[in-house]
């Protein structure tokens, strides 16, 4: 186990993409075999080195540019684990496509280019790796070029792309200003002195660079439009692209966290995205559209928890996140049968404002003990931690009002509750996992400032609110007055409309 | 209906006249989630291709036809012979058409012109200002039809109970996507616009200067604009009829896009309406082919001459060896009863050869029981039969209380947690506490793992029939099998699904007689029915003696992997070593089948196919009834033997046992217009996957439960994907309408049709081929009219077949 393998998962899919140079079109005999053959050496690099990264501690590579640690792991081991998924799904799912050798070539030089980003040691590689992702994804999503929306759509991701890139090379000269260095580990360092003013700068940009590549509100307008490119880049997008400003942010946490500005913007803008994206997805009616409005969602709940410095958390949330919205993607087309098995059991049982009310206390007590047995087990939670916890209670009081409404038979209220505790268990399981396998790695939470509480109360009062009219939600949704509302929502509140308006988005001559 | 057409005056009565024209010219689609093949063109059967073509080239832009350079390979290669040319010039009744078979030649050599439709306002004005209004029309509408026609995809969808027309114009008083885009005013025009959909479309009639004469195909044009959200609205409208109701939602959706055009044109000032004019002027010509069409139309016409002489040759010889063969056949010991479906032909053919004591027959899937049939778990009963008839017999899982109880409380609490995953704030709890788990799912996809479901318990009547009405109706599907006598000790009755992942067009690989289901449920049933004492006394009654040690077995073939599940248990009989036998032969069948099928699928080896059936990357799970091109009516012996390469529906008849020629009649109006449909269906989506597919599978998302879009939004896509007909380099849907053979007088066929106006226009217009069959021998050709054509003069006798027919 002398030789580090974490740093060599790259190498094979991108050495797998040469071999399509010369076979870009229709069935290339064996080489997709030798893609998936490819990606499936490359995970089983990046397991096999996180286990010598678990054992051994971490094993900086090339000088530096490799950060080896266990973040690189975890990051490196998602994105082989999903990149593996998406190529093997490709293989028969792009048979007979006139470009099939092209697609497999940019797919596999993508998840190549990503699995040697998320391990940067060096702001350098981290900033030369994401504008080279953007090219390839750009292509990609311009992969039926004769499609009017599809060269829109990949207009509209290089503007986001490039104009994130921008401000990250941004980031990495101000920070050469200040410290004189782009290795992210001696610029964790550097940050426990303070952060000189030109650095404060560097991170308000690095947090905005984050909030484009994360498609946060109001710069989402790239990300829902982008279903014009066949499902697995859509999978690849929602589930690997899509997390880069995390793992920016992430990589630069005590930066950031030395940052209330950036932490203040992070949890403004994060958590009006969550609901903002929340709220859309429930107005849209074509299930890859309502995915897209949900990883605007989850982008921005990872960005609050950022903004939060629950640091290890966001890592969760986005490790949990790509998992379920690769397969939600990936299996987007059994959408008609799930919509048939929704009818077929008969109406939804409404619950009233007394069940509403009766769930959430049920919720609460549930996540009271289970707070408090972990607390026991694990120790004093943050303030923060507790927070977030408590935006659990919401969600989880929704599945129980669910099985408490006055036509729900007993059966179901139990199976309810009983699935309530499950979730609640599993929630704890993952974030004390988490914890263990991450935290070390990463800041703690700050202790709260009157700022930081001013902010946890607004996210409370409104994901609280948001939760309580969700449960509520048949007894208004329909009525007159709510119906302009939902022509609003349905319409993303109309951000992308301007946008497209403003760049000539409609206009006939660059469909052309 | 504030304006009575009855008492309108006669320019307000054209209109709405023409409206409803329009609307009867757009083919209905049915939802996803039970989808069968529609004909594209049966809004058109009243015409002939080359006419629907012109039709459809100026409302849809679409040519219906194989390309030309196809066609020139194809002479080339001798695939269509000179004889196909001249018969199908002859046969063309266009005066337009070429003097003589070197002027066909001559305009051969030429590609026709591309088709372009007539311009919408939209469309002119976007060559104006630069803004794709077609897209922003097709965007801010989809949105709202997505949410209006939304059966239980997204949480949040329109207040219900309003009609399209007003629920669109609630919406569009709110929407300011338009506005945003330049098109100043438009809430304002649509809060001013009138408040029924008839005044709307009077209203913009007049504003736009649409003639009576110019209304038809601009109305069409505008709901071809609609794609496949139209042909939804006619859905709910074509099921209304059948309830006996009527439902307008087309007609609103053609008031909403006009009240579209009117603001456009009101924007687009001078110049846009100078040009509209014109396009209004070009709308009032008469609908008439162009040389182009004819042509093509004579090239298609020559194409299915082709194979049909090829056919007819191939049953002259089958004839042939069969005169030579006295003996008589064992009396089987086996019966199995097929749907007609062109995928069950290579199944039955393998099997037969397998054993000769087995006898199969053709018959449509549903077996004739007209059933609304409701699942475990489910409140809903889903019509278990053709789309052009109604249920008559309701059913549902044998289960005790406490069993189906159990099954609603697990699907209820699978919906709650479905909802716990789409919520608002909830979602995020989701995604934290279960996300990692989808690792496993992943895994789970990836490698093609999939729980196997428990077979479903038996179907069962849900109220019972009584000793009369089971008798009555079993002796009503013997009858209409042409099964008189001869029941060997073992029946199956076989019906079909198809086992897929993860592909929105499921439903259109399972059992178009049973509307778009699997034909478990009827096979089970209706074998429960013939096993039932209280039938047999009451058949027997009825001169169907059935003997005692008859078993009927009701099972389910499934076309993905071959396999044949046989639902033995249901009978309560005790195990027999003649199904032993049959399940071992039916296995063997299926690895034959297998071995046929499989070349002709991209990447598949026969031992792979059922892989494909679970692996959840699968455009192209199998070839569902891609090649159809004929329809057979004959008892077995004309067909048997003859490798017709899946490519046609078998169905059993003997026209001597069918007194009155009742069970011809129902060949006839039923099981041939529904493969008419489904032939049709895959020629539409073949030559004119634009207007008539739903495109690129690789981009399908998923609407309202519905329906695909392609890509973002915009247009529903209605129609076979391109993957189901095409391999990626060559059509595998070799598109010809269906040629129809039937061993029957053809005095009796000519009365059928006689009766049958609606039937007799699409042999008449050209959408289905008709040939009698004599002895298993093409005897005459149908001439439009109602005339017969010998198969000698119709240049279907190959000299070899005449001496092999005197010998």
């Amino acid at each position: 186990m002398s030789v580090p393998l974490l740093p060599l998962a790259a190498l094979p899919p991108l050495l797998a993409a040469l071999a399509f140079v010369a076979a870009p079109g229709r069935r290339p005999g064996r080489l997709p075999a030798l893609a998936e053959g490819a990606v499936l050496a490359a995970l089983f690099l990046a397991l096999a080195g996180a286990v010598q990264v678990a054992l051994g501690g971490p094993q900086p590579a090339g000088s530096g540019l490799l950060a080896g640690d266990r973040i690189a792991a975890i990051l490196a081991s998602l994105v082989a684990f999903i990149g593996w998924v998406v190529v093997r799904y490709t293989r028969r799912y792009l048979d007979g496509e006139a470009r099939e050798g092209r697609f497999h070539g940019l797919l596999l030089a993508a998840v190549g280019t990503v699995l040697a980003t998320v391990q940067a040691g060096s702001l350098a590689l981290l900033v030369a790796g994401l504008a080279v992702t953007g090219l390839l994804v750009e292509r990609l999503l311009r992969f039926y070029p004769e499609r009017a929306e599809a060269v829109r759509a990949a207009r509209k991701f290089r503007l986001a792309w490039r104009t994130s890139d921008a401000l990250l090379l941004g980031v990495a000269g101000l920070f050469w200003v200040a410290f004189g260095t782009l290795d992210l580990a001696a610029l964790r360092e550097a940050a426990a002195g303070g952060l000189p003013p030109v650095a404060q700068a560097g991170v308000m940009l690095a947090a905005l660079s984050a909030l484009l590549r994360t498609a946060a509100f109001p710069v989402h307008g790239w990300l829902t439009e982008v279903m014009e490119a066949p499902t697995p880049v859509s999978a690849l997008l929602h589930a690997g692209i899509i997390n880069s400003g995390g793992v920016v942010l992430i990589l630069l946490a005590p930066l950031v966290q030395a940052s209330p500005a950036a932490m203040a913007t992070l949890v403004l803008v994060g958590g009006f995205s969550a609901l903002f994206g929340a709220s859309v997805m429930l107005t849209q009616s074509a299930v890859k559209t309502a995915l897209a409005w949900s990883t605007v969602a989850q982008m921005g709940f990872m960005l609050m928890q950022c903004g939060l410095g629950l640091w290890a958390l966001a890592l969760l949330h986005i490790v949990a996140h790509s998992l379920y919205k690769a397969h939600a993607f990936l299996a987007s087309g059994g959408a008609v049968i799930e919509v048939r098995d929704r009818r077929r059991p008969g109406p939804v049982a409404t619950p009233g404002p007394m069940a509403v009310t009766r769930a959430f206390a049920i919720a609460l007590a549930v996540y009271a003990a289970a707070a408090t047995a972990s607390g026991l087990v694990l120790g004093p939670k943050s303030a923060q931690a507790l927070a977030i916890g408590a935006i659990l209670v919401f969600g989880i009081a929704y599945l129980v009002a669910q099985g408490l409404a006055d036509a729900a038979p007993g059966a179901l209220t139990r199976r309810t509750i009983a699935a309530s505790v499950a979730a609640t268990l599993a929630y704890f399981a993952f974030h004390a996992l988490a914890e263990s396998v991450a935290g070390p790695a990463l800041p703690a939470p700050p202790v709260p400032s009157p700022l930081e509480w001013a902010l946890l109360a607004v996210a409370l009062l409104s994901f609280g609110a948001v939760a309580v009219a969700q449960a509520l939600f048949p007894l208004w949704a329909h009525h007159p007055a709510a119906a302009g509302l939902r022509v609003h929502l349905a319409n993303g509140l109309y951000v992308n409309a301007l946008l497209d308006r403003l760049t000539g988005g409609l206009g006939t001559r660059t469909a052309a | 209906m504030l304006i009575a057409p009855d008492i309108a005056p006669a320019g307000t009565r054209a209109i709405l006249a023409a409206a409803a024209r329009a609307a009867a010219a757009i083919p209905p689609a049915f939802p996803l989630d039970a989808t069968v093949a529609v004909n594209p063109f049966v809004g058109q059967a009243g015409e002939d291709l080359a006419t629907a073509a012109a039709r459809l080239a100026r409302v849809g832009g679409v040519r219906p036809f194989l390309a030309r350079a196809e066609r020139r390979r194809q002479i080339a290669a001798g695939e269509i012979g000179e004889a196909d040319l001249a018969e199908a010039l002859a046969a063309s009744p266009h005066p337009g058409k070429p003097a003589d078979l070197a002027a066909l030649r001559a305009a051969l050599a030429a590609d026709p012109a591309p088709a372009a439709a007539l311009p919408t306002v939209a469309e002119l004005l976007a060559q104006h200002t630069g803004t794709d209004w077609p897209a922003l029309v097709a965007r801010t509408f989809g949105l709202w039809a997505a949410g209006h026609f939304d059966r239980g995809q997204a949480l949040w969808t329109p207040a219900p109970g309003l009609g399209a027309y007003a629920a669109w114009r609630a919406f569009a008083t709110h929407d300011l996507t338009p506005e945003i885009f330049g098109l100043a005013g438009f809430c304002a025009h649509v809060a001013a616009a009138p408040d029924t959909p008839e005044r709307a479309i009077l209203r913009a009639s007049e504003r736009l200067g649409l003639s009576e004469r110019a209304a038809e195909t601009a109305f069409h044009r505008l709901l071809c604009d609609l794609g496949g959200w139209a042909q939804h609205a006619r859905y709910l409208g074509w099921q209304a009829e059948l309830a006996g109701n009527r439902d307008e939602t087309l007609v609103e959706l053609l008031a909403i896009r006009l009240v579209f055009e009117e603001a456009l044109l009101a924007q687009g000032g001078e110049a846009v309406a100078a040009q509209w004019a014109r396009v209004a002027a070009a709308h009032v010509a008469p609908v008439a082919p162009s040389a182009d069409d004819i042509l093509d139309a004579i090239l298609q016409e020559a194409a299915e001459r082709a194979f049909q002489r090829a056919l007819a040759s191939r049953l002259e010889a089958a004839a042939a060896a069969r005169t030579g063969v006295p003996a008589a056949p064992p009396a089987p010991w086996m019966a199995a009863v097929f749907c007609i479906d062109v995928r069950s032909e290579p199944f039955r053919r393998a099997l037969e050869g397998l054993d000769p004591g087995i006898e199969t027959r053709g018959f449509a899937g549903f077996f004739g029981l007209p059933l609304a049939h409701r699942e475990p778990g489910s409140t809903l009963a889903d019509a278990h039969l053709p789309v052009l008839l109604t249920p008559g017999l309701s059913s549902r899982p044998a289960l005790d209380a406490p069993t189906e109880s159990r099954l609603f409380i697990a699907a209820r609490a699978r919906r709650a947690w479905g909802r716990f995953r789409q919520a608002a704030v909830s979602s995020f709890a989701f995604v934290e506490a279960a996300g990692v788990a989808y690792a496993g799912k992943l895994i789970a996809g990836s490698l093609g793992r999939r729980a196997t479901a428990a077979p479903a318990p038996a179907p069962r009547p849900t109220v019972p029939l009584s000793a009369d009405a089971k008798a009555e109706t079993a002796a009503a599907v013997l009858g209409a099998m042409s099964w008189h006598g001869g029941w060997p000790p073992l029946v199956l009755l076989l019906g079909h699904g198809a086992s897929v992942t993860n592909n929105p067009h499921e439903s259109a690989y399972h059992c178009g007689a049973c509307g778009g289901h699997t034909g478990e449920a009827s096979a089970r049933l209706l074998a429960a029915l013939l096993n039932d004492p209280e039938t047999r006394a009451g058949l027997a009654a009825r001169g169907l003696a059935i003997p005692e040690g008859t078993l009927f077995v009701g099972g389910l073939h499934d076309t993905t992997t071959d396999r044949v599940t046989l639902f033995a248990e249901d009978s309560g009989a005790p195990e027999r070593t003649d199904l032993a036998r049959a399940r071992d032969l039916l296995a063997e069948a299926g690895a034959l089948a297998r071995a046929e099928r499989a070349p002709r699928l991209p990447g598949a080896s026969a031992a792979t196919l059922a892989r494909r059936a679970r692996d959840w990357a699968e455009v192209r799970p199998e070839w569902g009834l891609a090649g159809c091109a004929a329809f057979v009516a004959a008892p077995r012996e004309a067909t048997a033997g003859l490798a017709l390469d899946g490519r046609a529906f078998l169905h059993c008849y003997d026209w001597s046992r069918d007194t009155g020629f009742g069970t011809l009649e129902l060949i006839l109006t039923a099981p041939v217009v529904v493969a008419s449909w489904i032939s049709l269906q895959y020629y539409g989506s073949s030559v004119a996957p634009d207007l008539f597919g739903s495109g690129n599978k690789l981009l399908h998302n998923v609407v309202g439960g519905i329906g695909v879009l392609e890509g973002n939004g915009g247009r529903l896509r209605a129609g076979l994907p391109w993957q189901a007909v095409h391999d990626g380099e060559r059509l595998v849907h070799p598109p010809l309408r269906l040629s129809v053979l039937v061993e029957a007088p053809r005095d009796a066929i000519l009365g059928v049709l006689a009766r049958h106006p609606e039937v007799a226009t699409l042999f008449d217009q050209g959408w289905l081929h008709l040939f009698a069959l004599e002895g298993g021998r093409v005897a005459a050709r149908y001439r439009p009219g109602g005339a017969w054509e010998a198969a000698g003069d119709a240049g279907l006798r190959t000299r070899e077949g005449r001496t092999a027919a005197a010998a």
